[in-house]
């Protein structure tokens, strides 16, 4: 056993760490619920949910300068991720439109028609590897069209994705070669929407609304524009991936609850917001302090990094009973697990939808479906073997 | 059983409207407000409300009597 002071000063929450995260987060609650660990140039955590939505709904206190991912994922800001209000304001009013209830509604035929049609080509092939299959190209397709990136690049992504996210931590070098490729990807990109004629021009994707948006009256900048496409790339794939291949994870060795959501596939959203709560794709954000101030009796300086571990305020036994347990019709749910406050989630109405209606379609099509190779974790994007029984 | 909507804490998750469709409308940047005479909660809507109350996570909404 690490003792404490070891566990806070070490504390990671990328790769590795994540496969006994809950309980270090358990551990941390009781014992350090705001500590300061070592790594990543040194940061502040906040473990308890209360906390973490006081940050978040204070601006004024904590700014996302010079970037909310802690490590960087980028050596530029991203728009609108790394802005405070009102810049920010402005740059998601943008696509605010695109992500209403309303618009949504639009939505739901075509990203079921892309679950069903995924979900039968999963049960007809040899492949056994959800992931590959379903759980990741789902986003690519449906979000992919949404955002207008064009199909014959699709294959490219997975493997930026990785790197940028995923490899970051292990291997820097490769990270930044990644980045510099998705940036030029999109540089050719916008180059190739903006040479467009008359007749092909939008199409209401993402690109299109960004192309066609002002901020105070004047066009987003080319450096502007890349830098909103990379974040919604970066943001807008593998965070559904990941929410569908936990989900699938979790009811491949829940097989009550996969029958009962089988039966009952009314129940699915409320146990889609469980599945976001105990097992988020964003375990965590940061933040920087702009004045001196206090967490929980814990002194905080100006210019430090605090970091908001979503995925523990997500399992504090002061807001829910039975934390640790996943409980597919727990009824009072406000996790975190796309945030709060000022930078809420832009997708996260999305997100939520693609996630309801992957499993939705993957339950009614896919008989029932077991763990594989038990060695997989319920973290990241890779390889999820599901064994159907024929 | 009255119910108030703060539009300055509202982030636009739109959980009111999973749970309370009724009650609760949408602008066209996906931020919410409570429907024209539906202040005053009707008995067979008020479960729903309580629970869109208790699951929006800026504490947007409140109810009171
Ligand atoms: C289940 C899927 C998803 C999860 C769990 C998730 C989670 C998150 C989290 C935790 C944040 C930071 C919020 C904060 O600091 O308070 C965020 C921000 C963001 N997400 Fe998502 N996300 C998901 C899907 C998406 C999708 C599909 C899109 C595409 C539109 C998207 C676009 C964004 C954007 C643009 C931001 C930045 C918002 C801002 O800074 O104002 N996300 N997301
Ligand atoms: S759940 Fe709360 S924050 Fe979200 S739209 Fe409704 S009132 Fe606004």
């Amino acid at each position: 056993m690490t003792d404490t002071k070891t566990l806070v000063q070490n504390f990671d929450f990328h790769g590795e760490a994540l496969d006994s995260i809950f309980a270090t987060y358990k551990e941390l609650r009781e014992k350090c619920p705001v500590g300061h660990s070592d790594k990543y140039g040194g940061f502040w955590f906040l473990t308890k949910s209360d906390d973490i939505f006081k940050v978040e709904q204070d601006p004024e206190t904590y700014s996302v300068r010079p970037t909310m991912l802690v490590p960087p994922v980028a050596d530029f800001p991203m728009i609108p991720i790394d802005t405070d209000p009102p810049e920010l304001t402005e740059y998601r009013r943008i696509l605010l439109p695109l992500f209403t209830p309303q618009s949504l509604a639009k939505m739901e035929g075509p990203v079921r028609d892309v679950a069903r049609d995924l979900a039968k080509k999963f049960v007809e092939s040899d492949s056994t590897d959800a992931t590959a299959m379903f759980a990741r190209a789902l986003p690519t397709i449906f979000f992919s069209r949404l955002a207008g990136f064009p199909e014959k690049d699709w294959p490219k992504f997975d493997a930026w994705v990785d790197d940028i996210l995923y490899e970051r931590t292990k291997d820097p070098k490769r990270a930044k070669a990644a980045e510099k490729a998705v940036v030029d990807y999109f540089e050719n990109l916008i180059a190739a929407y903006k040479g467009r004629t008359t007749q092909e021009a939008n199409t209401g994707t993402i690109i299109d609304y960004l192309l066609e948006a002002k901020v105070n009256g004047k066009p987003l900048t080319k450096d502007e524009l890349l830098s909103y496409c990379y974040l919604m790339f970066l943001g807008g794939l593998d965070t559904t991936a990941w929410a569908i291949r936990a989900s699938l994870w979790y009811l491949a060795q829940d097989l009550k609850a996969q029958r009962y959501l089988r039966e009952h596939p009314e129940a699915v959203p409320t146990a889609a917001e469980e599945f976001l709560r105990t097992m988020s794709p964003v375990q965590a954000m940061g933040r920087t302090c702009k004045v001196d101030t206090t967490i929980r009796g814990q002194k905080i300086k100006a210019g430090e990094r605090v970091v908001l571990l979503f995925g523990a305020g997500n399992r504090d036994p002061e807001v829910y009973d039975n934390p640790e347990e996943i409980q597919i019709d727990r009824q009072d749910n406000k996790h975190l697990a796309f945030g709060a406050g000022h930078h809420r989630c832009l997708g996260s109405n999305l997100g939520r939808r693609e996630l309801v209606i992957a499993l939705e379609e993957f339950l009614k099509i896919v008989p029932e479906f077991t763990l594989g190779d038990l060695s997989e974790k319920w973290h990241g994007v890779g390889r999820l073997t599901l064994n159907i029984k024929k | 059983m009255k119910v108030a909507l703060d539009a300055k804490r509202c982030q636009g998750h739109a959980r009111c409207a999973a749970f309370a469709p009724e009650t609760f409308v949408f602008d066209d940047e996906g931020f919410s407000r409570v429907r024209e005479g539906f202040e005053n909660v009707k008995p067979e809507l008020q479960e729903k409300v309580r629970r869109a109350c208790t699951n929006c996570p800026e504490g947007a909404i409140t109810i009171s009597g």
